[in-house]
């Protein structure tokens, strides 16, 4: 049914595309973030399309113990995206960014790298494909779309926002100048309505993946984490990448959990896009007590 | 005393950077979030290989808790990028087949490049499983792992690259033929 919809849509409207790279988590632990990313592009009249046979990025472990490994990976991505003629190319994971980003660099700055490239999947980088992190979806004219559409303010939501590792860092990867772009950030939460707070702790290490090899150092990062958001009054986080996300709801012995939402789910609740119901369902803590305590259901 | 200054040379060449310029501040040891578990801090790691001792570097836990969280890089005032040190550290390691500081941290990291080998995508339901069946730790997270999969955060069935050749390919370059 999707599918009919998805093709009617397009032959009825001139909105462009965004493609977009998923990543492995936006289709299952991060699923809620996928379902609330598609209606968030609804709302702006576009639809997303994926990246047609996109691979694995490599993640950590691929960069961990093979660095050419990595390179072509990512690299064989940017080459689908360059042969699919497509110009800008979304990603969703903070951390699928900073590799394709990474390669992408790497690839133009070294040719006999881009040779490994060919040699392994018959075609060179030309470097057309412009990288942008999912939120740049939104920046500028389309942000005010968002800002319009908001007719369930958080009222009742005070949260800390809580970029991670690698949503800005390093900025000479990522392109971001770091302080403005979080500020914009700070400032498109608030104009759904919620509250947000100052804290030391937004770009302080979630643990990543030692959190299943390292389960007990994790739990105290996380906890740390965690106790200063509720020292300093937040009742929820927002998170950016679908790592810190589950890593946030599932680990921490000592502090009490916090529901931790990603921003396209508060804009589905703020504007209060279908299927809201669905994906608040899907969070490892449950936020629904907050949410209908202060009416935002 | 003579010191080796072999080992060094080779990070250098492999990660791109010129420890040279490192004056032991500290600061890349101090903001780790993960230095609790280390048994050289990052620094020191840079002042081993200043030293030549490449096995205890090659040999150590540090190099395989390291996350890559870049949080150290920020704060360098030399700009060393003590990330890409370790990547060049643990591929070094796993290349003269020393003794694996961390071998569940390295297991994680094989069965995870397995999946992608396997079908270019991961699996995780089959992932995990298969990490918690190599370190004996089965039924660690069962708990969680069920809330997860019941509440629809796990993928019940995987999806394999339609090139998957050109996945295996990149594999064959990167590693050699098999």
């Amino acid at each position: 049914m999707e599918k009919n919809e998805k093709k009617s849509d397009l032959e009825a409207t001139p909105h462009p595309r965004i493609y977009y790279y998923p990543g492995c988590s936006l289709m299952s632990t991060a699923r809620d973030l996928g379902d609330s990313l598609f209606q968030m592009a609804r709302l702006v009249g576009s639809w997303l399309e994926e990246l047609n046979d996109w691979n694995c990025c490599g993640a950590s472990p691929a960069h961990s113990v093979n660095q050419n490994y990595a390179l072509l990976l990512a690299g064989r991505n940017l080459v689908l995206a360059e042969r699919q003629g497509i110009r800008d190319l979304f990603v969703i994971c903070p951390s699928c960014f900073v590799r394709l980003r990474t390669a992408e660099k790497t690839l133009i700055a070294e040719p006999d790298k881009n040779d490994l490239l060919e040699e392994a999947v018959g075609k060179r980088y030309q470097g057309s494909v412009r990288l942008r992190f999912f939120l740049e979806v939104g920046s500028a004219s389309q942000m005010n779309v968002f800002r319009e559409a908001v007719i369930n303010p958080l009222k009742g939501l005070k949260g800390v926002l809580y970029f991670g590792c690698l949503l800005t860092r390093p900025e000479w990867i990522t392109g971001f100048d770091v302080l403005p772009y979080e500020d914009e950030l700070r400032s498109f939460v608030e104009a759904l309505g919620v509250e947000t707070l100052d804290w030391g702790y937004g770009k302080q290490c979630c643990g990543a993946h030692l959190a299943l090899t390292k389960p007990d150092h994790v739990d105290t990062l996380v906890d740390r984490i965690r106790d200063h958001a509720r020292r300093v009054g937040a009742n929820c986080m927002i998170s950016f990448c679908p790592l810190c996300q589950v890593n946030m709801e599932l680990r921490g012995k000592n502090s009490e959990p916090l529901p931790v939402f990603y921003v396209s789910e508060l804009i589905g609740m703020a504007c209060r896009l279908p299927r809201t119901e669905k994906w608040i369902r899907k969070h490892l803590v449950d936020p629904r007590e907050l949410l209908a305590e202060h009416n935002l259901l | 005393m003579q010191v080796d200054r072999s080992f060094i040379r080779e990070v250098e060449e492999r990660s791109g950077q010129r420890f040279g310029a490192c004056f032991h501040c500290m600061a890349c040891s101090g903001g780790c979030p993960v230095s609790d578990i280390m048994d050289y801090l990052p620094n020191q790691i840079v002042r081993m290989m200043q030293l030549g001792l490449r096995k205890e570097v090659l040999e150590s836990r540090a190099i395989w808790v390291c996350v890559g969280c870049y949080s150290c890089v920020s704060q360098c005032p030399n700009r060393i990028h003590i990330p890409y040190m370790m990547d060049a550290l643990r591929e070094l390691a796993l290349e003269e087949g020393v003794k694996i500081g961390e071998p569940d941290i390295w297991t994680f990291h094989r069965e995870f490049l397995k999946q992608v080998d396997k079908r270019g995508r991961v699996y995780e339901l089959e992932f995990m499983a298969r990490y918690k069946l190599s370190t004996m730790s089965l039924f660690s997270d069962m708990g969680s792992g069920m809330k997860m999969l019941l509440n629809g955060r796990l993928e019940l069935f995987p999806h394999t690259v339609k090139k998957l050749h050109e996945v295996r390919k990149i594999r064959e370059v990167c590693y050699g033929k098999k």
